[in-house]
């Protein structure tokens, strides 16, 4: 086998022994509480699978989920680590959110193309300052990126509240958009809307740039040896704030999504982390876009048929978020465990 | 009477993929100072550790004083009275003078808060007692580097050290500043008992100061001999010159216009001393110009200068008549300049892309590989590569396969293989064979030859003085900087003489 | 106009500033020290929601706000281990474990707020202890000092002497000298003697230990209850203190009071109609200006000290 494809394998190992135990310690805990494991996990999936309406529940959870996860992949690749992506996702939600409720007479197509644009241009433009400040300055992007992501946060709260504040009920959020730029819902009752399409649109194009393009060929080298980059003739500078900005992009038409898809409207917590999670996801599977479609959609059947799981037997949903963690925490560590154990086998070996 | 105070004992020590020592033996006197030649990579750095307790030997033993010693870390060295200075000083910018003295061996008030005066004190005893001025208070980051220097050394003499390991010690000092170290470590040996052993490749030190001086060579052990009994010209044989004959190439001679000028360059590197003071050359169409010179003399600059990967300081670079010298790498390229780097690792490869997408670096936007510059034909990609594989000799199972799994020769290769393969007309090469196998050394050879037979201009940085001569037409020596001679390649050449001239300044023969 | 300044500007703002600013500080003091390991930690609001949770477990079944504070102290303990064990031993992602914990903590501490009180939301009960306040008898007889000073819980006036014991350990006893020497250049630390990767270790369950401490005075230091979600963000405030104080001891401190500060205000601003999403977002705000204004002023160092030795 092929050197690489060897390490890729073992990867894979790992994250499915990682993805198992985390799966079995939350077996444990349920037993712990009293309840069949078997029952619980049965529940769960389900509970994401068995019925249209569950099932589109599912692959709705898997839009913000791709697009965030994509997001996070194309900066880090390049090798800058966009951790604002929760605020660019606020900034293009409240701008789609404007375009909705502002411009209001156009047809439905252009409408929902525009506010789609303005939401990845703001969360571009967002994303642009860290890049800056990294790429000129030095200063450490993750830090920068996590203070804007509460600024953005707060910022949209308050225009949320005050000057755009709906009349239609005290919620902190704006008024409903047009209908006509609300995105048709696939399944009744559901949330799944036509954004699943456009993001299979996005994805594949996202996925074409990363692997087919020379300006993907220039954000991997830069990512993986900014010297050899310079030393080649890439401008990784350039390259550097070009994939902040298509970061910053794509976690504003994130946001753009949950308000036209979702929520039709702009609400002061449209996010409960979503950008998180991408992150996590993408770092899972190492920014490959294939692979952060499948965890993606491994996610959203954990969030959706947690419900579901708490319906059936009231074991807390929330334990999926402890499951999660615990996917995490094996992963990360994947690379540190395996320096241990392998000689350990070795060592066995020679003997 | 000499008595002898360190023993290594059929030291090996290996790490994965190289042998850093190879069955050393050496044994250490009493109140000498030792010095410890080679050239990069010729495993003393990895010997004086292990003495330090810093590796372990994976075979072998090491006697003080006659009694078979385990050192386990560092902690046990000082406490058997060993301290290394190492090359890049451990010290703590932020702290005083008098904290990174005492660090980790700090003088207590009720034994758990620092007694500062008391480390003040002791820094200030300890000034007295070796003569080395430095200020307690100050901190390290406001500290010229000469002044770290005594600070690592009164460090070590403050933990007790009565064998002193110095690596490199005068890599970073100025003239004057090395000689007042001389000055210390003359004093040490003489008024305090100490032992001294220190690595270096300057010879010129060697000579001046040391009692005995032991060559070592690709991790073995080549040669003790007492200084008074050496001289700078054996000293530099030893040191680079190869036991295999390399028999002559093919050479057409035809000379060409020039192509590549550089007048006057000064440079500085990355601890911003000067490295590169004046240098000034021509390369012609169909020249292999070659730099001779032990690591560390400013070659290194010189060629970042000109490849555009740093900035030079004052002087000008024309290429083709062009001038160049505030360009950066991808203009230089453009120029119809390639570079085979000093370190391939740090800027000639990517050790996780694939061994295809190494060789597509720079040529990612050209035609051939990507359409209207967007879309890269991987199917072409994959072609080349396999054919620049071949024609390269590339050992690997494929294209496919990660380039950091390639061993060293064909990691080399394949960055030839990419360099060459642009058809340029400027060739900068550094360090073509290090870490490269003897078959690969011959390809390698082969290659450079056919592009000098094509026309092309070809620049040649090497440490291997047996390389340089192999290859070069003409012949530049450098030493701190400066190009102290120059020379014609031909049969009344002689090895000893251009040794000579790597290892000291102008006007300085005796 | 004096009438609204008054309103906004009492003592009673510095009153709540000084409460506000307690779990600020004590996570900063906490989040400082791994700095100075050279770990980011931004699982610091995870830990201290932990802590927040135990707080109010310990006291609820111990009926004592010490067994509160201890369970909070040990929870902080155990996931400082872990996040060492992860980050230095494992040489894991600091800031992937980071959000894995926060995100581990807000799963953990929802499902057993269910699983153990059958709650959701929020629990609160009158078997849970608070921390006991301190009233300094001779305070009183000022007005001005007593409002300010007085009757503060002991996690307040404990932040404060650790802010002194902090700087003390960094800056005055060899531990602390090698904590700042492992973050600072570990290798000249080995070469010494001295485990670089034990300081980090103790960095990392110290961190534990005070957001487990700034957890507990959330949760049991004036109103007694959990609810989901409460640490609020107080973990990335605190990291933003911390930068901003250039992770010194008494710098951070007056930064988290300054956040603090305008946190209170905030509130009172909010009543004369600003809204409370300015005076929120200004910690973040300043903190990035901050680094802005200290990167530049090292960049032209950095341009005149090349200047200088060209001859």
């Amino acid at each position: 086998m092929i050197k690489k494809d060897k390490y890729k394998v073992e990867y894979l190992i790992s994250l499915f022994i990682s993805i198992a135990a985390a799966l079995l310690l939350g077996g444990i805990i349920m037993w712990f509480y009293g309840k069949n494991p078997i029952l619980g996990y049965k529940a769960m999936f389900e509970g994401a699978f068995n019925s249209q309406y569950r099932f589109a529940t599912t692959l709705s959870k898997m839009v913000p989920l791709v697009l965030t996860g994509l997001a996070t992949a194309v900066s880090f690749r390049a090798g800058i680590y966009n951790i604002g992506g929760e605020g660019q996702l606020y900034l293009g939600a409240f701008a789609a959110a404007y375009v909705g409720i502002t411009f209001t007479s156009l047809p439905g197509y252009l409408g929902i193309l525009i506010a789609v644009l303005l939401a990845a241009a703001v969360g571009a433009a967002y994303a642009y300052i860290p890049a800056l400040l990294k790429v000129y300055y030095d200063i450490d992007e993750v830090i920068t990126t996590i203070m804007l992501n509460s600024v953005a946060i707060f910022f949209t709260g308050y225009l949320v509240n005050y000057p755009f504040a709906t009349s239609q009920g005290k919620m902190g959020g704006t008024d409903v958009i047009a209908e006509g730029y609300q995105l048709s819902r696939l399944v009744r009752l559901s949330n799944l809307n036509s954004s699943i399409f456009m993001v299979a649109v996005i994805g594949i194009m996202i996925y074409y740039l990363m692997e087919k393009t020379t300006l993907g060929y220039d954000f991997k080298m830069v990512g993986q040896n900014k010297d050899f980059a310079d030393y080649g003739g890439v401008n990784s500078k350039k390259r550097m704030i070009t994939a902040m900005l298509i970061s910053g992009g794509l976690a504003g038409i994130a946001g753009a999504f949950e308000v036209l898809g979702t929520h039709f409207r702009f609400l002061q917590a449209i996010s409960p982390g979503y950008y998180f999670d991408g992150m996590l996801i993408a770092l899972i599977v190492k920014n490959n876009p294939l692979g952060i479609i499948f965890m993606s959609f491994f996610f959203a059947v954990l969030k959706t048929g947690s419900m579901s799981m708490e319906m059936a037997t009231e074991i807390p949903s929330e334990l999926v978020l402890i499951i999660q963690s615990v996917i995490i925490f094996f992963i990360a560590g994947e690379a540190g465990m395996k320096k241990i154990i392998k000689p350990l086998f070795k060592r066995g070996e020679e003997a | 009477m000499a008595e002898e105070l360190i023993r290594f004992e059929n030291i090996r020590k290996v790490f994965p993929g190289v042998i850093a020592n190879d069955d050393i033996n050496l044994g250490i006197n009493k109140g000498e100072i030792h010095a410890i030649v080679g050239e990069n990579g010729a495993g003393k750095t990895t010997l004086l550790k292990i003495l330090y307790g810093m590796h372990k030997p994976s075979s072998g033993n090491i006697y003080i004083k006659g009694q078979k010693v385990k050192i386990d870390n560092p902690s046990k060295a000082i406490g058997m009275g060993i301290g290394m200075v190492h090359q890049h000083f451990m010290l703590i910018p932020s702290f005083s003078i008098a904290e990174n003295i005492v660090l980790g061996y700090e003088p207590r008030k009720k034994n758990i808060f620092t007694d500062f005066k008391k480390a003040e004190k002791i820094t200030k005893d300890l000034r007295e007692e070796y003569g080395l001025e430095v200020d307690p208070a100050q901190k390290v980051e406001d500290v010229s580097v000469g002044i770290q220097q005594r600070i690592e050394i009164l460090k070590v003499l403050y933990h007790g050290a009565d064998i002193l390991i110095l690596d490199e010690p005068t890599a970073v000092l100025t003239p004057q500043e090395t000689e007042d170290l001389f000055e210390v470590i003359k004093s040490l040996v003489k008024e305090k008992n100490k032992t001294v052993i220190f690595i270096t490749h300057k010879l010129n030190e060697v000579m001046s100061i040391s009692d005995r001086v032991t060559v070592m060579r690709r991790g073995k052990k080549l040669k003790t001999m007492q200084t008074k009994d050496a001289t700078k010209e054996k000293i530099a044989e030893l040191m680079v010159g190869r036991e295999v004959l390399l028999s002559d190439l093919d050479r057409d001679d035809k000379k060409g216009s020039v192509q590549l000028e550089v007048k006057n360059i000064k440079a500085r590197d990355s601890r911003n001393l000067r490295a590169v003071k004046n240098v000034s050359f021509r390369v012609r169409q169909g020249e292999i110009l070659g730099i001779a010179g032990v690591e560390g003399n400013g070659q290194s600059e010189l060629i970042e200068v000109i490849a555009g990967l740093r900035k030079l300081e004052s002087g000008k670079i024309f290429i083709n008549d062009q001038d160049l010298s505030n360009a950066d790498s991808a203009e230089i390229r453009k120029n119809g300049v390639v570079h085979i780097p000093e370190d391939r690792l740090k800027n000639g490869m990517s050790k996780e892309a694939s061994i295809a997408e190494n060789l597509l670096m720079g040529k990612q936007y050209q035609q051939q590989f990507s359409h209207h510059k967007i879309h890269l034909d991987q199917k072409r990609v994959k072609k080349e590569a396999e054919k620049l594989i071949e024609d390269f000799d590339v050992r690997t199972p494929s294209s496919e396969v990660n380039a950091g799994s390639l061993s060293g020769g064909n990691m080399q290769k394949m960055v030839i293989a990419r360099e060459f393969s642009f058809e340029s007309p400027i060739l900068l090469i550094s360090q073509p064979t290090r870490g490269v196998d003897i078959g690969a050394i011959e390809f390698i050879h082969e290659e450079i030859m056919k592009k000098r037979n094509e026309g092309c201009a070809i620049l040649l940085v090497s440490a291997e003085l047996d390389e340089v001569l192999r290859l070069s037409d003409r012949i530049l020596t450098i030493y701190e900087g400066e190009i102290t001679g120059e020379f014609k390649n031909d049969s009344s050449l002689s090895k000893q003489e251009i040794g000579l001239y790597m290892t000291e300044k102008r006007g300085e023969r005796h | 106009m004096e009438e609204i300044l008054a309103r906004i500007f009492n003592l009673s703002v510095i009153q709540n500033t000084i409460r506000t600013s307690t779990p600020l500080i004590l996570a900063a003091l906490g989040g400082l020290l791994t700095m100075q390991a050279d770990i980011l930690n931004i699982g610091m609001d995870g830990m201290i929601l932990i802590g927040a949770f135990f707080g109010v477990l310990g006291s609820y079944f111990f009926a004592s706000s010490f067994m509160g504070v201890v369970f909070a102290v040990l929870s902080g303990i155990i996931i400082g281990i872990f996040f060492s064990f992860m980050v230095v031993k494992l040489k894991a992602d600091e800031f992937i474990v980071g959000i894995a914990i926060n995100i581990f903590a807000g799963g953990l501490t929802v499902f057993l707020l269910r699983s153990i009180f059958g709650v959701k939301g929020a629990f609160s009960s009158d078997q849970i202890i608070a921390i006991p306040r301190i009233q300094m008898p001779y305070l009183e007889n000022i007005e001005f000092l007593n409002i300010i000073f007085n009757n503060h819980s002991v996690t307040v006036y404990l932040s404060w002497i650790l802010v002194v014991l902090v700087t003390i350990f960094l800056y005055k006893t060899p531990y602390g000298m090698w904590l700042r020497a492992s973050g600072e250049y570990p290798e000249a630390l080995d070469t010494v003697g001295v485990s670089s990767q034990l300081m980090k270790h103790f960095s990392s369950v110290m961190c534990g230990v005070f957001c487990g401490l700034a957890g507990a005075h959330l949760s049991l230091g004036y109103l007694t209850l959990f609810s989901e979600g409460m640490s609020a963000d107080r973990g990335f405030i605190a990291l933003a203190a911390i930068i901003f104080g250039r992770s010194h001891p008494v710098k951070t401190f007056g930064a988290a009071l300054l956040f603090g500060f305008f946190d209170a205000v905030g509130m009172r601003l909010q009543g004369v109609g600003v809204p409370s999403q300015f005076s929120k977002a200004i910690p973040y705000l300043f903190t990035v200006i901050a680094l802005f204004i200290i990167a530049r002023r090292h960049l032209n160092k950095k341009k005149n000290n090349s200047m200088e030795t060209v001859s």
